[in-house]
């Protein structure tokens, strides 16, 4: 087979219009909504969050045209060497990390804060794609062939469990496992797995902080600490609620411009769209992200090598679950476990690490003939 | 059935499945969305109406500012001010109308109150007016029950008793914007410091807000408290400086441009730091308009500028005692030795003025120092070289930040070879070192900086870090210069002789107090270039020249001299001679502080100070 794209000669950047436009264009009117609400969440006014998320979308959006130019082999060689490198920053930042609300999740360079647990689903979803590439299929589901795996998700999901962060090890977890069963790995071992997971809560409950003890308490109680605790879900819940059918208007929301809910611009800024722009904005919304996630899904069933299908589906799995976790806990469906709304909610690593994952998607699908090593 | 088939209909299959997963949690999501805000938004719409628990915060009260006896610098005040929800205004024309009348508001004042209205949501209280008499306040407390929807409320303000001498020290606030509001528990219209100690303080001025948890009914009216945290107060302040003597060092200095300070040569507090002209810290911290305050930036004489650490000088002849300290300190001279002042001095077919035209005659050092003797530090200067200059100077401060616990201080300029290749792109030339030796030319200093030096040269040798506020523990000890004694001694001496001796040139400014006397130099600098005619002809005086025209006048100096205590460092911008000018402020500042004893110390030094200042 020879190796064309559809950019023509090499070492040219490729035209935006071969590039995957209805990606690009959701990813934007995402983006833009988030601005829009960090614009209401302080009272109409672009300070201090809505220019720099702006700011930073459009940083985002050149970041992933960059990485749409990058050839598909460069990504697959990368794949193993991006794992290894943000590893170690996490494991840096067990070391030497700043200790914020109490964890220890950033690694301040001097001129940016990073925190590479953010970077390491991406990182984790892209080695296990890689690793199945060249596995043999008949392994795929041999116990040998699940160690690698299990250490490519188990050891960061640990430091990071160890920051302490529950929430983003859980997820990182889950965005692994997503490309576990994709590739193929028989459903017994995932009908096994939950079998453990459920029998082992007694025992990791022991283990957990009395924070986060505290939260999935209050979740299934919220009353049980109405101005503690249960306040984050008692109003988040108000402010859904109080939205209606058609909600109160752009910055007119009374629980969050009276600042009844804490973390409005972050993991909770859903609470104040939905009760901004009522039952018709939210289903829009989430329809939206529904749109980008079947988008991912069918180029992945596009996709002729094993890499670039993992990569892909594992990139929208874990978008979904992020999208998903983050809504259920805002609606009081699921504890509070920090996880941020992608695009919507405040947050430089957030935003940029999902417009990163795009332009890998972008680039994996300008190549579907290039050539792999097996 | 190939290989790649059989792989992709597998990936295919799991595919469908985790997308059937994912639609079937985004259906549950969106049924969750139903239940809350169609199917029982009637119930979350009265729980946020009524929104049961009003959380409210309390502004915590901010620290006061004092000096080192306790008198109050800065200080809090009663501020009874209107707070208004709008939504919860029946008819707002009614209610504005009312109000007007009885507070007897102008129309402008009216149009002020609706504009305020007009910029938040309507369910967000707005202070409509503040500062009110109590006598408006009793009245629309009596009129409350026709008035729907305003609320009188007790706020605090701050207030500056001595609002003009010690404006560039403690500095004013004003009330927080929306780039303030940096922590959570900021609150809009708290007062936030601006400048000064006010400012750089502000952590421990501030306090923590205290938070109120009131049960509410549907129109917001209070039903009950249901718990409450008291905020904490900010902390107290005692600066440094001695009250009395920074009013009297203002009166001094009023109607100069300049600034005048008095330092504890052993732990650097500052007793006095005065900086004219001023400003007013009440009118600025209620907020000027625009023109007001561009009068006050645009100033020919800066009042906004604290130029005791913000101003910069050519120190001057106050920069020999270095000079020659450089000298002794490499023996390059003995200090007996006399070199001749002919009133002129010729290197390199320049000319080189001493300040008096018939020259000193033979001079030694103490002579030098004692007469401001410029042609012998011309020839010391030549003598010792830049680069010992340079170096002297950078020990004992010159050219950074003396480090005082007050931001914006400058550090000034010590130049040498490498900083005028860095700066020009050219060589030093021998005829700039001479210059430097008289402190002119490129070399700049505050006089906070100058203060910091005439410290080191009194208390043999610290360089003490100067403070606004009180030292205590954890004030590090001044850094040792290593200087030899009897080098030391040599421009003591000189210093003693400039101020005390019939032929010094502050010797109109000698005192004598229960044996004290003040040690010092002079300095006059020059701002203007002299021609060649103007020195045939007579120099023109400084009073037949326009202000900006005249010399910078200089004085730094010690008391007492036998037992030094504090430095004094005095800078009177286009003043004229250092002699005629800051000489006779810095010799009145002294008298003041030697006559008010004792001055009070802080704690940690109360024990040996007490012996000395009992004398």
């Amino acid at each position: 087979m020879s190796y064309q794209t559809r950019s023509g000669r090499m070492g040219q950047l490729v035209s935006i219009g071969t590039l995957n436009m209805p990606i690009i264009t959701m990813a934007l009117v995402l983006g833009l909504v988030g601005v829009m609400m960090l614009y209401s969440v302080a009272g109409g006014d672009f300070s201090p969050w809505a220019w720099r998320h702006a700011s930073r979308l459009a940083v985002g959006l050149l970041l992933m045209y960059a990485i749409a130019n990058l050839d598909l082999r460069t990504i697959f060689n990368a794949a193993y060497p991006i794992y290894g490198v943000i590893f170690l920053l996490l494991a840096a930042v067990a070391v030497f990390g700043n200790s914020g609300m109490g964890a220890q999740r950033w690694l301040d360079l001097g001129f940016v804060t990073l925190q590479p647990s953010e970077f390491m689903r991406f990182a984790v979803i892209m080695a296990l794609a890689r690793y199945y590439h060249t596995l043999h299929r008949d392994d795929v589901s041999q116990p040998f062939g699940l160690i690698v795996p299990i250490g490519i998700i188990g050891i960061p999901a640990l430091l990071i469990f160890a920051q302490p962060d529950l929430g983003t090890a859980i997820m990182l977890a889950v965005s692994g496992l997503g490309v576990v069963f994709l590739a193929g790995v028989s459903m017994r071992y995932f009908i096994a797995g939950i079998a453990v997971t459920i029998a082992a809560v007694p025992v990791v409950w022991n283990y957990l902080y009395d924070y986060q003890k505290e939260r999935v308490l209050v979740f299934l109680d919220p009353e049980r600490d109405p101005l503690g605790a249960g306040y984050h879900i008692i109003q988040s819940k108000i402010g859904i609620g109080s939205g209606g059918l058609f909600g109160k208007g752009i910055a007119q929301g009374t629980q969050s411009q009276l600042k009844f809910l804490p973390e409005r611009h972050t993991d909770f800024v859903f609470a104040i769209y939905a009760e901004e722009l009522g039952f018709m904005g939210s289903l829009l919304l989430i329809f939206l992200f529904a749109i980008l996630i079947f988008l991912m899904f069918t180029i992945a069933a596009q996709m002729r090598h094993r890499f670039s299908q993992l990569t892909i589906a594992g990139f929208a799995f874990a978008l979904s679950i992020y999208v998903i976790v983050n809504l259920a806990m805002v609606m009081g469906l699921a504890p509070v476990v920090g996880v941020p709304l992608p695009f919507i909610s405040y947050g430089g690593t957030s935003l940029l690490t999902f417009m990163a994952g795009l332009g890998v998607i972008l680039a994996l699908e300008r190549q579907p003939m290039a050539e792999l090593p097996k | 059935m190939s290989v790649y088939d059989m792989e992709g209909q597998k990936f295919s299959r799991r595919l469908l499945l985790l997308g059937g997963l994912q639609g079937g949690l985004f259906l549950v999501l969106g049924g969750r969305l139903q239940f809350l805000q169609v199917a029982r938004s009637d119930v979350y719409e009265t729980l946020a109406e009524a929104n049961r628990v009003n959380i409210s915060q309390i502004s915590a009260i901010r620290g006061r500012i004092t000096d080192r006896t306790g008198k109050l610098l800065a200080d809090n005040d009663r501020n009874l001010q209107i707070r208004m929800v709008p939504e919860r205004v029946g008819n707002m024309d009614v209610t504005l109308r009312d109000l007007a009348r009885l507070l007897k508001l102008s129309p402008s004042e009216l149009h002020e109150i609706r504009r305020k209205i007009r910029r938040g949501p309507s369910f967000k209280p707005v202070v409509v007016l503040e500062d009110l008499s109590w006598d408006e306040f009793a009245r629309l407390n009596l009129n409350m029950p026709y008035l729907s929807g305003i609320e009188p409320l007790v706020g605090q303000k701050r207030v500056y008793p001595h609002a003009q001498s010690v404006a560039h020290l403690v500095g004013f606030v004003g009330t927080k914007t929306r780039e303030d509001l940096q922590r959570v528990e900021d609150i809009v219209g708290d007062y936030v410091g601006r400048s000064g100690v006010e400012r750089d303080f502000e952590r421990d001025l501030r306090g923590t807000p205290g938070v109120r948890h009131v049960e509410v009914n549907a129109i917001g009216r209070t039903v009950r408290e249901l718990q409450s945290e008291a905020g904490k107060k900010g902390r107290d302040l005692a600066l440094s400086i001695d009250l009395e003597l920074q009013n009297f060092t203002t009166t001094r200095i009023k109607g100069q441009s300049g600034s005048a300070l008095v330092m504890d040569i052993h732990n650097g507090e500052l007793i006095s730091m005065v900086s004219a002209p001023s400003f007013d810290l009440n009118k600025l911290s209620r907020g000027i308009d625009v023109e007001e305050w561009e009068q006050l930036i645009d100033h020919e004489r800066k009042p906004l500028v604290n130029k005791a650490m913000q101003g910069l000088y050519a120190p001057g002849s106050t920069f020999k005692m270095l000079v020659a300290l450089a000298a002794l300190e490499d023996k390059l001279i003995d200090p007996e030795e006399k070199i001749t002042c002919t009133g002129v001095y010729k290197f390199a077919r320049e000319e080189f003025h001493c300040w008096t035209a018939d020259g000193h005659g033979p001079v030694n050092m103490i002579d030098a120092l004692e007469r401001s003797c410029d042609t012998y530090f011309y020839d010391l200067a030549l003598r010792v070289g830049i680069d010992r200059i340079e170096a002297m100077a950078r020990r004992f401060g010159f050219g950074k930040v003396t480090g005082i616990d007050l931001d914006g201080e400058k550090g000034g300029t010590v130049p040498g070879r490498d900083w005028k290749r860095a700066n020009y792109d050219t060589g030093w030339r021998s005829g700039e070192t001479i210059i430097t030796a008289i402190g002119q030319g490129y070399l700049l200093a505050t006089p906070l900086q100058l203060a910091v030096m005439t410290a080191a040269l009194a208390n043999g040798g610290k360089l003490v870090q100067p403070r606004i506020t009180k030292s205590d523990e954890t004030t590090e000890p001044a850094a040792e210069l290593g200087l030899k004694p009897e080098n030391m001694a040599v421009v003591q001496r000189g210093m003693y002789r400039s101020v005390n001796r019939p032929d010094g040139t502050a010797y109109a400014s000698s005192l004598l107090i229960d044996g004290a006397r003040m040690s010092g130099k002079t300095g006059t600098v020059q701002v203007r270039r002299i021609s060649k005619d103007e020195r045939l002809n007579g120099v023109i005086p400084n009073s037949k020249l326009d202000w900006h025209l005249r010399d910078h006048s200089l004085f730094v100096g010690y008391v007492p001299h036998n037992k030094p205590r504090y430095a004094v460092s005095v800078v009177i911008e286009h003043g004229g001679g250092g002699a005629q000018v800051a000489a006779p402020i810095a010799r009145d500042i002294m008298v003041r502080l030697l006559q008010k004893k004792p001055i009070a110390r802080a704690p940690k030094l109360a024990s040996h100070d007490r012996s000395e200042a009992g004398s």
